[in-house]
Formats: C-alpha cells, sequence, structure tokens
C-alpha cells in the first residue's frame, strides 16, 4: 500500500465517521466558524478552534491546574470578544475547593470582563455536565466552561452529549479536567480537541536591582494531543509531541508565540522590547 | 404539648399524659391532655403531687424546638384556610379569616373543617373565630363558644365575655394577681367600673386590651408570610398521589395564573407553589425569574427545574395531594417590546441568557449562579462580592452602559502594572484564591527578603522571578492591630506563579515573619 492509498483511506474513514455523527462533511459554514489563536496552532487545528465543537484541556502535573484554567479563560476571552456576549464559567465545589476559587480582580486584570460572566457552582460532576448541556444548548454564551473534578461520570456518552449540545447551540464547550493530570491521552471522549496544558516560564523582565527578573506575562507550553479535523479542511492534526509555547496578552485578549521559548538575556531598557511573532 | 408527646412516643390514648419542665426550681405539669384534665391534674401542679394523686400519669418532657416546629407545621397547613397565618406566641395560631369564611360554608363551617382537619392529625384544639385577635384568643381559651357573631355590643357582648376571668385579657400574671387582690376577677368587673381609676392603678395597658376584647380597636396581625399578588388554586375531589399528576395540574394552574397576569399586563418574578397534603403535611416550592414571566410554560419549567435540582427530592404527594395553589409572590409590569429590528435581535439573546440563569437558579439555588462584582477595597479577600446572576442583571447592564466599553473598574486594578512598563501585561492579581491562605515553608537569604525556595503543598519550588513587595496593610480602622501583609508575585522554575505574602512587618510588628500562599496566576 503505497502512502497516497493510505492517506485516502483515512480521509474515506473521516467521511464514514462524519456520515455517522449525522454531519455531512466539514461544511464550508463550519470551517468559518473557527476561532484563530496563533499561526502555528492554527495550522494544526486546520485554521482555528472550531466554534461550536467540544474542547478538553488537560494539567500536565497537578501543580498546572490554574494554568489549564487561564487558557481556558482566555479562550473563552477571545470567543467573547469576537462575539461580544456573555460567557458562563461553571465548576464543580471540589474543584474550588482545591484549586481555589475564582477571583474576580484577577480574572479582570486577566483581561476578562466581569459584567459579562456568569459563574455557576455546581454540586457534583452529574449536575456540571447538566448545566453545561443546557448553557450550550440555549445559545445565548458566548462560551461555557467547566472545570470538572471527579470524571467518573465523563465518559464518551457524556462527552457526546456535550459535543452535540454545542452544535446546537452554536457555542463551544471548553472542559477543564483539573484532575487528569497527566492522563490527558488516557481517555477516551467525543471531544474534538483536547490540549494539555503546563505552566511555561514567563519572558523575565529586568528587575532594577539586577537580581531574580520579574514575572511577565502568563505563558503556557500547550500540547495538543487530539484534534479531529473534518475530511475536507487543512489541518496538521494531532502532534503529542510538539509543544506549542504561548504568550496570553491580556491587554490585546491575544496569543503570541515568543520568537525564543525563554529569554537569553534580557532586553536593553534604552531600547523597544524584542518584536513579537 | 401533649399531643406531640403522644405522637412521639406512641402512648396509649386512654392513659392521662402532662409533659413537664422545671419551672421555679421544681419539676411542673406545664401541659396536660383532656384525660389528665379530667383526673383533676392541672397545669403548675409539681410532678411530684401529680404522680402522688395519679401513678398511671405518663410524664414527658418538654422540647420547647420540636414543639414550635410542630406548631410552624400546623401553621403550614392552616395556609390553606388563609394565606395569612402568624404564630401566636408558643402555643397558638392566628389566622386572619376575613372574606373566607363564606368558602367553607360559613363561620361556623370553617372552624368545623379546622378543627376536624387538625383531629385527623391526632391534634386537639381549642378555638375560637371572633372580630378581633384578642377575642378570638379568649374565645379560644376560656370559653366554650367557639364563633362571636359579628358586630357583638352590649348585652350580647357582655354574655358572651363578662363571665370570662381576667386572665383571659392576656396579661401578666402579677398584674391579675394584683386584680384579683383588689376583687377584680372577671372580665365583667373591670367593664362595668369607670376606666379612669383602673387604667391609673393597673396600667393603660388593661384599658386598651378590654378595648381589643370588645372589637373597638382592631388588632392586626403580623403574618408569616406576606399575602400574593395574584393567587390560583385547585382542590382535588380525589386526592391526585403521583409526581406526575402534579406536574399536570401545575401546568393547569400555570395556565390559570398566566391569564390572571395577562389581564394586569403583568408578569411573574417571583413564584410560590404550595402543595397540601391529606395528612396535614404543606409544601412551599419558591421560583425566582430573572425577568418578568408571563408564560404559562417557562413558569412550569421553572418548577420542573427546581425539582430536578437535586437538592430536594421529586413532589412528595404522601397520601395525596388534595389542594394546590400557585401565587405569584412579586409581579412586575411588563415592558412592552421595542419595534426595532435591531433590538428585538439584542434582547433575544440577553432573553435567552436570562431564561437560562432562571433555570439554573431554580434548579442549583440563586448562591450558586452569581455575577462577581468588584469592591473598592483593601485586602484582596475584600475586592469581589457574587450577586445572585437572577437579580443582578439590570444592575450590570446599567453599568456597562455607563463605561461604555464595558470593561468596569478595571482601570484600577490594572494600574499598578502599568507603572512598571508600558509593555508589560502581566496581571497583578492572581486567577485564584484560596479562601484560606495556605501556609508555607520558606527559605530566604535575609530574614525579611523575598524567599528563595518555598515548600507548598509537598512540593519544593525554586522561584526564579520574583516581584515584590506590595503592601496592603489591614484596615486599621476597624481591626486594630491585624499585622500588614507584603505581597509577592512569585514564579517558578517551571513558571507556575504564585501570590505569596509575608504576615507582619519583620522587626517591627513580628521577628519570626510567616509565609503564605495566598492564590495562583493562570
Amino acid at each position: 500500500m503505497s502512502p497516497g492509498d493510505r492517506a485516502e483511506g483515512v480521509a474515506r474513514l473521516r467521511c464514514a465517521v462524519a456520515a455517522i455523527e449525522g454531519r455531512r462533511a466539514a461544511t464550508p459554514a463550519r470551517a468559518a466558524g473557527r476561532l484563530p489563536l496563533t499561526g502555528a496552532l492554527d495550522r494544526a487545528l486546520g485554521g482555528g478552534l472550531a466554534a461550536d465543537g467540544l474542547h478538553e484541556i488537560a494539567p500536565a502535573s497537578p501543580a498546572d491546574g490554574s494554568a489549564a484554567m487561564g487558557f481556558a479563560l482566555a479562550l473563552a476571552a477571545r470567543f467573547m470578544a469576537v462575539r461580544g456576549r456573555t460567557a458562563i464559567v461553571m465548576a464543580e465545589d471540589f474543584a474550588l475547593a482545591e484549586l481555589g476559587a475564582l477571583y474576580g480582580p484577577g480574572l479582570a486584570a486577566f483581561g476578562l470582563d466581569l459584567s459579562r460572566l456568569v459563574f455557576v457552582r455546581a454540586p457534583d460532576a452529574p449536575a456540571l455536565f447538566q448545566a453545561m448541556e443546557d448553557a450550550l444548548k440555549s445559545g445565548a454564551p458566548a462560551a461555557v466552561i467547566g472545570e470538572a473534578w471527579r470524571l467518573k461520570s465523563y465518559d464518551l456518552a457524556a462527552s457526546r452529549r456535550l459535543l452535540l449540545a454545542a452544535r446546537a447551540g452554536g457555542a463551544p464547550a471548553l472542559l477543564t479536567a483539573a484532575s487528569a493530570y497527566g492522563a490527558a491521552e488516557a481517555f477516551s471522549s467525543a471531544a474534538e480537541t483536547r490540549f494539555e496544558i503546563a505552566a511555561a516560564p514567563s519572558a523575565h523582565l529586568a528587575s532594577a536591582g539586577g537580581g531574580r527578573g520579574l514575572p511577565g506575562a502568563p505563558a503556557f507550553a500547550v500540547r495538543l494531543v487530539k484534534a479531529r479535523i473534518g475530511a475536507g479542511s487543512v489541518g496538521q492534526g494531532a502532534d503529542p509531541t510538539r509543544i506549542f509555547r504561548l504568550t496570553w496578552r491580556s491587554e490585546e485578549l491575544s496569543f503570541d508565540e515568543p520568537t525564543l521559548s525563554l529569554p537569553v538575556a534580557a532586553a536593553a531598557d534604552d531600547r523597544p522590547r524584542a518584536t513579537r511573532a | 404539648m401533649t399531643d406531640r408527646a403522644r405522637r412521639a412516643h406512641e402512648i396509649d390514648l386512654r392513659a392521662p399524659v402532662a409533659v413537664v419542665a422545671t419551672v421555679k426550681n421544681a419539676r411542673r405539669l406545664v401541659g396536660v391532655d383532656a384525660n389528665a384534665a379530667r383526673l383533676g391534674l392541672g397545669v403548675g401542679l409539681t410532678l411530684v403531687d401529680a404522680q402522688a394523686r395519679q401513678p398511671s400519669l405518663v410524664v414527658c418532657d418538654a422540647e420547647p424546638e420540636a414543639e414550635a416546629r410542630l406548631l410552624t407545621r400546623v401553621a403550614d397547613a392552616c395556609a390553606r384556610f388563609t394565606p395569612l397565618t402568624a404564630l401566636d406566641g408558643r402555643d397558638g395560631l392566628m389566622l386572619d379569616v376575613s372574606g373566607v369564611a363564606h368558602l367553607f360554608g360559613g363561620e361556623e363551617g370553617l372552624v368545623a373543617e379546622v378543627e376536624a382537619r387538625l383531629a385527623r392529625q391526632r391534634l386537639t384544639v381549642a378555638l375560637g373565630l371572633a372580630d378581633s385577635p384578642r377575642a378570638a384568643w379568649a374565645l379560644a381559651r376560656f370559653s366554650h363558644r367557639r364563633v362571636a357573631p359579628a358586630g357583638l355590643a352590649g348585652k350580647d357582648f357582655a354574655r358572651l365575655y363578662h363571665d370570662m376571668p381576667a386572665a383571659a385579657l392576656g396579661l401578666d400574671v402579677e398584674i391579675c394577681a394584683d386584680m384579683a387582690r383588689a376583687g377584680l376577677r372577671r372580665i365583667g368587673d373591670l367593664a362595668l367600673r369607670p376606666r379612669a381609676p383602673i387604667a391609673a392603678r393597673f396600667g393603660a395597658d388593661v384599658i386598651a386590651r378590654l378595648d381589643a376584647l370588645a372589637g373597638e380597636e382592631r388588632g392586626a396581625i403580623s403574618p408569616r408570610f406576606s399575602a400574593p399578588e395574584l393567587s390560583v388554586e385547585r382542590r382535588f375531589a380525589s386526592p391526585i398521589a403521583t409526581g406526575e399528576a402534579a406536574f399536570v395540574a401545575l401546568a393547569r394552574l400555570a395556565d390559570d395564573l398566566a391569564a390572571l397576569l395577562e389581564r394586569h399586563g403583568k408578569g411573574a418574578r417571583r413564584l410560590e407553589l404550595m402543595l397540601f397534603r391529606v395528612d396535614g403535611g404543606a409544601r412551599r416550592l419558591q421560583v425566582g425569574a430573572g425577568r418578568p414571566l408571563a408564560e404559562a410554560k417557562a413558569m412550569a419549567r421553572l418548577f420542573a427545574e427546581r425539582l430536578a435540582g437535586g437538592a430536594e427530592e421529586e413532589i412528595d404527594t404522601g397520601f395525596g395531594v388534595d389542594l394546590m395553589r400557585l401565587s405569584c409572590l412579586v409581579a412586575e409590569r411588563i415592558a412592552p417590546a421595542q419595534g426595532e429590528w435591531e433590538r428585538l435581535e439584542e434582547s433575544a439573546g440577553a432573553r435567552a441568557l436570562a431564561d437560562l440563569v432562571d433555570r439554573l437558579s431554580a434548579r442549583l439555588g440563586t448562591r450558586r449562579v452569581t455575577r462577581l462584582e468588584l469592591v473598592a477595597a483593601h485586602l484582596p479577600e475584600q475586592a469581589f462580592a457574587a450577586a445572585p446572576a437572577a437579580l443582578g442583571e439590570a444592575r450590570a447592564a446599567g453599568r456597562r452602559n455607563r463605561h461604555g466599553e464595558g470593561r468596569s473598574g478595571q482601570s484600577w486594578i490594572a494600574s499598578p502594572s502599568a507603572r512598571n512598563d508600558e509593555a508589560c501585561d502581566a496581571p497583578t492579581r492572581p486567577l485564584r484564591l484560596f479562601e484560606r491562605p495556605e501556609p508555607i515553608e520558606t527559605l530566604a537569604e535575609v530574614p525579611d527578603g523575598p524567599p528563595l525556595r518555598f515548600r507548598w503543598r509537598r512540593v519544593l519550588h525554586e522561584v526564579a522571578a520574583i516581584e515584590g513587595p506590595e503592601r496592603i496593610a489591614a484596615p486599621w480602622w476597624r481591626r486594630p492591630g491585624a499585622p500588614t501583609r507584603d505581597y509577592f508575585r512569585a514564579e517558578d522554575a517551571l513558571g507556575r506563579r504564585f501570590w505569596l505574602y509575608r504576615e507582619g512587618l519583620y522587626g517591627r510588628e513580628t521577628t519570626q515573619a510567616k509565609w503564605f500562599v495566598h492564590g495562583v496566576f493562570g
């Protein structure tokens, strides 16, 4: 079997899967509903993050839980900016107790408009998924973030329900699996995309005293573990070995790809900062 | 009291029962049932005396909380007769039955119905119905007649009330004793004497109560729940016992209420459903709506959400529900819709969101569905407030308009970062804040310096970059002596960012600096 035959076979199978899922194929309308993130990530995702899909976000290690939520909130901020609507942030009680409650001034400093956020606390995971489904189906929010801790009830059926609700309402579901650190490859679900997020060293700024630097803008190391892109669209797909480094610009509400992953030397004070990618 | 004891302890129906409590350093009877009363036992007797006279007496301890609970339950059950029910002291209920009696076949019929309903729950009650609360109170406790005709005066009044003891005025025991010493034992003794000397000697209260009894002054009761604006109810000839049937009935009630609301041009903001069971139980369910609701389906759906919420089980019909009442507690005028297409489109989105928030609030509770607002406070943990989203909708929208762009309150939050570097947009506040700051072990070069490394949740973090201190003093005008906090933003070698603080100024407030993690950045 030549490589060409194989690619064709894969494409055929993808069409078959799409047909089973009641989706004609990647229609142009759906391809248009994608949110661009950054150049390299968009190429892998086939033009950006689907605006009506289920995207899972898992932390790489226990200490990266807040980085994962930060990434989800950054995505929501972008969706809110594009659509000009309210986003809904839901979390399981236990996740909030374990990882800390979401902090209003911090969210505002992160670039989120508090008057356009609604927070929902769910007593347990099934209630969380039910609430997410209802929110997605209503078609009102720009995005729905759900932070789940107990993932026992999150299976193929549950994720499929979320995906269908996202399709029906045309809003993205961003599910943060807070307790699934390091297990991003392990669970199977109907999600379109799965990210594994770790915190990344930020571009430190020189401190006046010449000692240790000052922390810079939030940076993420993003691993795209799963990317289901339509057969017709052009995308590289998931490559779990590749790590994208992104920096969140809370003023511009956009991601940056730093040209250098780590600052080699501090920028001179009398010169403009290094050009952004 | 004795009824509660009987219910709780399964006592033989023929046995005399008394409830005792410690009064004036002795165990005394505070309640006796009819059997015990027939044997000559009364309230106030010491337990020793009572047992000496009647060895077969069944004695139970008084439990004020349980009795209060029972009384509240009875009050709930009595809400089927009138929406205005009030607790009267520790042992009575007041029902305002103005304009209600004809529904039960006159006042006599109403009293009989109340007694029959309560007797079915094995409750013995003394009832009285009169023009004023005070008269009804006296009638229930000191007379065999239960209904006083309306507009009683002169001879009729005298016949009914003058033979009652003075205690029927509900006065203090001491005043009653004083009056008895003066030979004033019955109400008639007081009513037929000049008023001024009595008021001078025993207080104006006596005269005021006498007037209240005569219905000259109409006292009001303070009901437990205010009367709803609009209310519809359905009675079932045969009680309904299944949850599905209850939902069908609820849908019908919602239709009725929607029609009523439409006639008034109003929508419901707060709804209450009451289910009265044949066994005397009553259940109240309330739901709120973010915008005035006028559609029957939306109302029924809110209740369905509430019942599906898991906080409470499905409708417990018990032995059957024979009366359902749907009330609109708060109604609001519905603003007519704007004509323009664009506005229509926008308001459709807002309405969808409001509906969603209502449904989630009904299911999970309003405290779980919130919006966050910034508060101008120095202490970080007080710098924001969570307001229920179902109510805060209008407020948030108002503020968005005022600020134009909608980044409310962000300007002062972002100011510390603007000072450092124009291009640096590292947030100065963490994404997540721990409700309780978590203590950490730190290692620093100098005692009051920033840490080189720290251990948090059993993991060692090497600090690669750190910024601080940002000094935040506790509000000394409220709580003097609280330690000052120095906040640092620290990033470890792997890029995780923490918000640390040191409690107390080194050398001035403390010598043992304690460090905490207060939050984490995204």
